[in-house]
């Protein structure tokens, strides 16, 4: 079956100059959650970083759904194929701005936003008490990541390709975010690349990659 | 306008000196340690400007475009160095961006203000290019800082907010609109605020210089303004050139962020920002 994701070869090296992995593929296949699993510092934030393209890289050809898309157009790449960072950033200015920001941009093609939607998903991750025009730097880091989460669900990208996205929630919290997340990727024509603190989080049916000495391989 | 001019003699000098003299005695008796430096800059001042007037008695004697051209040179070469100096921060090719822009800046504002609006005769006479020049240089020179200064800084400790627009498939230019504008506006402050206060809180410099040379008031004050209009010019310009020259290197065309060319150094920001 064609992926519907497909990029590569990718490789990297650490600080050092030592190889992390080299001229590897990856393969995501619609409508589920992957979860990248492989001990740490094997590379993992970093494969994330270089599918979307913000760490320069050379000869990667990404394709989705069978179109390739080139180095000129990446930033359109990267409005399909959207990277939640780790450590959740946040914009200074209102929750609201933080949800509404990637509107306003050229490759947001006419999208608009859609408020009542962005409170239906803040109430989903539990920031529903929060008015919308509280300042974003006021936030704990439990709810910034759950502001990101909120952003990126928000956004609905075809690929979201998410860095600890659920790191510094409590147990009860995690566990149902963890559920909207596998929800969103349930659909056909979705895909979800996580990396996960804990890959066991409500992940039971997800399909799993492991990077390890190298390599990217299914787990 | 001649007449008017009281010649300064070396016994002039020397009791202008005896003010020096007395700051420094006075940090003696209070013990702030500052006489030192005090003295060392007293005799910078003389000896820089000593040597600075026997460069442009001869220039100006001269009188030849090759010379008016050299000296320009050089100062366009200071000027840069200095605005590299005084940041904190440095990547792969600030020397170029910081003569490029000091360089774009004085040649294209000066070359308007002595050849357009002053309408000097010959248009390289010493005379009015190289004061003006060296003005337009001096002074762009702390808002090209500032601005070079402040968006290094945003690059470096807000490069997050950078790559969270860039994720959500910002291209490059939305994604440093926001770096750019506040450092842009940052390097037009100086400037602004000179052309707020003048007059009310300061007698501009020049214009002073101009009086005291006895030039009437409002010749003095028509320079005045066009040399305010001049320094705003420059300053947008250079600003503009040094801050799009460092996103240029900085953030890679298909806005991927290039935070290793970002280097820290010691930098002199803080301390010299006097004029």
């Amino acid at each position: 079956m064609e992926p519907f994701l497909r990029c590569g070869p990718l490789s990297a090296r650490d600080g050092e100059g030592r190889v992390l992995f080299e001229d590897q593929e990856l393969r995501l296949h619609a409508g589920g959650v992957t979860v990248l699993e492989g001990p740490s510092g094997s590379g993992k934030s970093t494969l994330l970083r270089l599918v979307s393209g913000l760490v320069p890289a050379r000869g990667v050809r990404r394709e989705l759904q069978g179109r390739a898309h080139g180095r000129a157009s990446l930033p359109r790449w990267r409005s399909v194929v959207t990277l939640m960072a780790q450590d959740a950033p946040v914009l200074p200015g209102s929750l609201r701005w933080n949800l509404e920001f990637p509107y306003g941009l050229r490759n947001a093609a006419g999208r608009s936003f859609d408020e009542g939607r962005a409170r239906e998903i803040l109430e989903a991750v539990g920031l529903g008490g929060i008015a919308m025009e509280r300042g974003a730097g006021t936030l704990s880091g439990g709810e910034r990541h759950r502001l990101a989460l909120a952003r990126a669900l928000l956004w609905d990208p075809p690929v979201l390709l998410a860095d600890e996205p659920f790191s510094g929630l409590d147990p009860d919290m995690a566990f149902r975010c963890a559920e909207l997340l596998v929800e969103h990727a349930a659909r056909p024509d979705r895909a979800v690349l996580a990396v996960l603190h804990d890959p066991s989080l409500g992940m039971g049916r997800a399909r799993r990659l492991r990077l390890a000495g190298g390599r990217l391989e299914a787990a | 306008m001649s007449e008017a001019l009281i010649h300064l003699t070396p016994l002039d000098l020397a009791v202008a000196t005896l003010l020096v003299v007395a700051a420094a005695g006075l940090s003696i008796v209070l013990g702030l340690g500052i006489e030192r430096r005090l003295g060392i800059a007293a005799l910078r001042t003389v000896v820089q400007l000593g040597l600075l007037g026997l460069v442009l008695e001869r220039v100006f004697a001269v009188r030849k475009p090759v010379f008016v051209l050299a000296m320009l040179g050089a100062m366009i070469f200071f000027a840069g160095r200095e605005a590299v100096a005084r940041s904190t921060r440095r990547y792969p090719g600030i020397w170029m961006d910081a003569w490029f822009t000091m360089a774009a800046s004085c040649l294209v504002v000066g070359g308007v203000v002595t050849q357009v609006v002053v309408g000097v005769e010959p248009w390289y006479d010493p005379q009015y290019v190289i004061p003006l020049l060296g003005m337009i240089l001096g002074n762009s020179l702390n808002g090209i800082s500032l601005a070079l200064e402040r968006l290094l800084e945003h690059l470096h400790s807000r490069a997050h907010e950078v790559e969270l627009f860039l994720a959500f498939g910002a291209t490059r230019s939305e994604a440093l609109s926001e770096p750019l504008r506040t450092a842009l506006r940052t390097g037009l402050i100086p400037v602004v605020n000179a052309m707020t206060a003048a007059g009310l809180v300061s007698l501009p410099g020049m214009m002073t210089g101009q009086i005291l040379a006895g030039a009437p008031p409002l010749q003095a004050v028509a320079y005045q303004v066009v040399v305010m209009f001049m320094l705003a010019a420059a300053n947008a310009m250079g600003s503009i050139l040094i801050t799009f020259g460092a996103a240029r290197r900085l953030v890679a065309p298909d806005g991927s962020l290039r935070p290793g060319r970002l280097q820290e150094v010691g930098g002199r920001g803080r301390r010299r920002r006097g004029v």
